[in-house]
């Protein structure tokens, strides 16, 4: 048989959403706990539900392996005299409690040494884990700690019982208080309270028995599968991967129950009756295949089942409740125009420099008149953060520019308008959509790029730790509209500028700000490029020109990734290295190339060769064709080779060299407006 | 199962009497106007300090801004919260709670309960815990904390405050969808005894009460509780501390107070919160 040990920590109920992350890293302990011993392992799982976390080795060894210990004393030169063995061998060996004739000699880079060895027995595996397991409970780290006990320990909750088995041996666990046993609890309701565990390999299906399902994925699959069987027949549950991991986490013994709400309760738009039942109660909503809400829910209980009914009709009348405040708060809030609430937002602070969210309505108003793009954009804009003061808002902040975009939609507004409204907060992730209108990006864009400069102004930077104002998913949400609506007429520097304009009248926006904001940005572009599969190399030559375009260097990249692997390409990245470097140490002294003073054919080859590629190359660049354009310079591979091969560059007649150094000038110059393919690697990079 | 268990009234004496047998002492509600059990001293100035105590005591708690005239089914200006605080927290708390429900005829085997992460804060009592809210079949029912913090002193022993909502498990228990057609007595029901001083109360709150009164008395108060503070006086200090804190309340439904001084405000309470912990822990260990 294989050995087997368990460990179980007891701890009153975790907050469903810090359970993975711990359970992670009791895994990775565990796993360096093993390979620090020695300990090969066959298998390791852990498991972890509100009242547990817990771990279950499979074919661990009895003990570590035996391993020779090597103790240096002194050179053989001091030790022996004339082979026999002088004081400094007699200390050695009498410190080390073994006879002198024990003694042997090791060879060691210094030289020779007086040496013992010994035979270090492993210890037992059971004994390594009592002295060890100790130390991996305290390490685990939370978000949030509590006292419980005078012993002044702090962890997310108290811990309650310890169960520590190998095989059927209780390991001789303290920790806190606590002596481990054999003992663990099944459910609060339906199961044992003691529930005795023969051997550690029974551990799952006694707390089966006890109505505890301590592995994440059959909680998961019984959750998925309930959902499915409870969904009314030609309609579907709504799809919520979030709410299914935390419902996952909140019970030991998961059941999917099915309620009703009034049809009435359907006046209210869906996404505040999404909210409601996903924010207070976790329950998932039901749709037809038109998506339209229909008045049922679906919830997971920590419980066997509902014969009587009982608990059903509870959730229906706590969701009742709230759907009838929901009605209360929708109703009340249309009762005062969306824009009558502009004045309420002088006391809604967004920032003490950059003033309340009336100032900011009045800059984001601004800007977007910068972007001139019309009425509508603009009264958007000064419609877009009045939701802020309703009772829906003010209730479920979730719900923010949705409640503004569904008011301003019963008020009538053109949907350009209310739209835009509805989606200015998107995208708040990397796989969030931007907002679908021009007039949503634009205005999502104006929101986030004066948050991001004014931020950066009045000193709020966000650091590894710190990033209050979620400037990082700002310039990120930012960097992806322009990216995703393709709005190369806003190259980044001057929206900075603009945001700079408008900002003004609050707070002087520096030029060391405009540079660390575009900084920033840059390392956006960075990242979301990064993210799509733009190697690292491509990124380097891309941006070291300077990001104007957003989706301009989008192309760029497209363009190179393309270009890589093409035999003439590639040598001419080499050789513009070469010239990069010839040219970082030289004054240019800016003329026109002289082509009398061509005297090599080399050089007016090349010469000859950059002028016919020069007008198709802009065109190209002007196009966005930077495939073409990249076609046409590796054309020049050839000409800047034999170049090279054929001439000094660096010719003693001050007159060849200057000119030679603007040739070469004029061309790096024509590349970089491209990129800097000097920085491409030749084999792809990872 | 006794016939007034399915009143109101009987809701509050069966768990009287539950935390009576644990060896609780059973109090009287604190007769000032308090937004919340953790209010009276019972609590905010018991958990203080070392010694260990164990109390019980229902408390009505006014709420100014939830008043809705008496006419929402669920909610209230003035609810009522029993509260018990064991210091330091027995090991088995959260059985011994559980054990309190039993109590009620709740046979939590047909139910669907669940301890979902809360942490209650007060930032004018400069007071924060560690718990849950108790779901009830998706019910509030409980707020369960380990009172980590209370005016800004770090606390040890721990104790362990139990806060039931008993309007909320009293139409659990009776099984009514409005807390107006709970039974408060077999006689009387929750309207008869409370409907009007609801609607009053809500009327005042609103519309009535006198901003530039309220002002004044809350600058009143605030100075009050400096001078007992200057006394020595650190009972009569909190009772001027707490009487800041309604007058603020009343003023927040009011809408007199704009969100930039709302913040300054409450910063002015939890400094007289704070002040009065300290005096009361220093006056302890002298």
């Amino acid at each position: 048989m294989k050995n087997k040990f368990l460990f179980e920590l007891g701890l009153e109920e975790v907050p469903a959403d810090m359970i993975e992350p711990a359970a992670a890293q009791l895994r990775k302990s565990v796993e360096s706990l093993f390979e620090e011993n020695q300990l090969a392992v066959e298998a390791l799982e852990t498991y972890s539900a509100p009242r547990r976390l817990a771990f279950l080795a499979t074919g661990l060894p009895d003990r570590q392996p035996s391993r020779e210990e090597v103790l240096l004393g002194p050179p053989v030169s001091v030790a022996f005299r004339d082979g026999a063995p002088a004081p400094a061998a007699h200390g050695f060996a009498k410190k080390m409690q073994v006879a002198v004739e024990q003694l042997q000699v090791v060879k060691t880079e210094k030289g020779d040494y007086v040496a013992v060895k010994r035979t270090l027995e492993g210890r037992e595996t059971p004994d390594i884990l009592a002295t060890e397991l100790p130390g991996i409970i305290a390490s685990i780290s939370w978000p949030k700690n509590m006292y419980w006990q005078e012993s002044r320990f702090r962890f997310v909750r108290p811990i309650r019982w310890l169960v520590a088995l190998w095989n059927k041996q209780t390991v001789p666990v303290r920790f806190e208080g606590l002596a481990s046993g054999a003992v663990t609890r099944g459910h609060r309701f339906l199961g044992r309270s003691d529930v005795l565990l023969k051997s550690a390999g029974e551990y799952l299906e006694r707390l089966r028995e006890n109505y505890v399902l301590a592995d994440v994925e059959e909680r998961q699959t019984k959750i998925s599968r309930e959902l499915e069987r409870e969904t009314p027949k030609g309609l579907k549950v709504i799809s919520d991967p979030e709410l299914l991991h935390l419902v996952c986490y909140l019970n030991e013994y998961p059941t999917v129950l099915r309620g009703s709400f009034n049809s009435e309760f359907l006046a209210i738009p869906q996404e505040v009756l999404i909210t409601v039942m996903r924010h207070h109660q976790k329950y998932f909503s039901v749709a037809d295949e038109k998506d339209a809400l229909q008045p049922h829910f679906l919830t997971v209980l920590n419980t066997s089942g509902d014969p009587e009914g009982k608990i059903r009709k509870g959730h229906e009348k706590v969701l009742r409740a709230r759907l009838e405040d929901a009605a209360f708060f929708w109703s009340t809030d249309l009762k005062t125009p969306l824009g009558g609430r502009l004045p309420q937002l002088d006391h809604v602070l967004f920032q003490e420099k950059l003033g309340s969210y009336r100032v900011k309505t009045e800059r984001i108003r601004r800007l977007s008149a910068l972007l001139d793009h019309g009425k509508d954009l603009e009264t958007a804009a000064s419609l877009s953060k009045c939701d802020l003061t309703s009772d829906m808002v003010r209730e479920f902040s979730e719900l923010q520019g949705v409640m503004g975009g569904l008011y301003a939609r019963e008020e009538k507004y053109p949907e350009s308008v209310w739209r835009a409204v509805y989606e200015q907060y998107r995208p708040t992730s990397l796989e969030d959509a931007s907002p679908s209108t021009l007039t949503g990006a634009l205005l999502a864009l104006t929101d986030k790029l004066d948050s991001v400069v004014g931020c950066f102004a009045a000193g709020i930077v966000p650091t590894g730790s710190s990033d209050p104002f979620a400037l990082r998913r700002q310039a990120q949400g930012l960097v992806k509209i322009l990216f995703d609506h393709r709005l190369d007429q806003y190259p980044l520097p001057s929206l900075i500028e603009a945001a700079r304009s408008v900002l003004k009248d609050q707070i002087p926006v520096s030029d060391q700000v405009v540079a660390d904001v575009l900084a920033f940005l840059t390392g956006r572009v960075r990242f979301i490029f990064q993210e799509q599969g733009v190697p690292f190399d491509i990124l380097n030559a891309v941006l070291a020109p300077g990001v104007g375009a957003v989706y301009q260097t989008w192309l760029k990249a497209q363009a190179l990734m393309k270009m890589r692997g093409d035999a003439d390409f590639e040598a001419l990245a080499v050789a513009f290295k070469r010239v990069k470097n010839i040219l970082a140490k030289q004054e240019i002294v800016l003329a026109a190339v002289s082509e009398a003073a061509l005297e090599d054919p080399a050089e007016a080859e090349l010469y000859r060769s950059f002028r016919e590629i020069q007008p198709g190359l802009s065109a190209a660049a002007q196009a966005g064709d930077y495939e073409s354009a990249l076609r046409k310079i590796a054309t020049l591979r050839g000409p800047v080779d034999r170049l090279f091969d054929a001439v000094m560059v660096m010719a003693e007649d001050a007159r060849l060299r200057n000119n030679r150094l603007r040739l070469l000038f004029e061309i790096s110059d024509m590349f970089l407006k491209i990129a800097d393919i000097s920085e491409i690697q030749e084999k792809p990079a990872e | 199962m006794p016939k007034d268990q399915v009143t109101f009234q009987g809701l509050i004496h069966t768990l009287l009497g539950f935390w009576k047998d644990y060896g609780c002492v059973i109090q009287q509600p604190y007769d000032l106007e308090v937004g919340a059990g953790t209010m009276h001293p019972e609590t905010f100035l018991r958990v203080l300090g070392p010694q260990p105590y164990r109390v019980a005591y229902v408390q009505p708690s006014r709420r100014p801004a939830d008043g809705r005239y008496g006419e929402n089914p669920n909610r209230l200006y003035k609810h009522h919260q029993l509260q018990v605080i064991l210091k330091p927290s027995p090991d088995d708390v959260q059985e011994v709670y559980l054990a309190s429900l039993r109590a009620l005829g709740i046979d939590l085997s047909h139910h669907d309960l669940r301890f979902e992460e809360d942490n209650w804060e007060s930032p004018t009592l400069g007071a924060w815990g560690i718990g849950w809210q108790v779901l009830l079949d998706g019910l509030e029912i409980t707020q369960f904390t380990y009172f980590q913090q209370a005016g800004g002193q770090d606390l040890m022993p721990i104790s362990a405050e139990i806060t039931y909502g008993l309007e909320r498990i009293a139409t659990f228990v009776e099984d009514k969808d409005s807390v107006f057609a709970l039974c408060w007595s077999p006689n009387a029901s929750y309207a008869q005894v409370r409907q009007r001083e609801e609607r009053e109360f809500s009327k005042y709150s609103f519309e009535v009460a006198d901003k530039d009164m309220l002002f004044d008395l809350f600058n009143r108060y605030e100075k009050e509780c400096l001078r007992c503070l200057d006394a020595d006086c650190a009972l009569p200090a909190y009772d001027y501390c707490l009487r800041c804190s309604h007058t603020f309340n009343l003023l927040d439904s009011r809408g007199a107070i704009s969100v930039t001084e709302r913040v300054g405000i409450i910063a002015r309470v939890r400094n007289l919160a704070v002040r009065v912990a300290a005096a009361f822990v220093n006056s302890h260990e002298e």
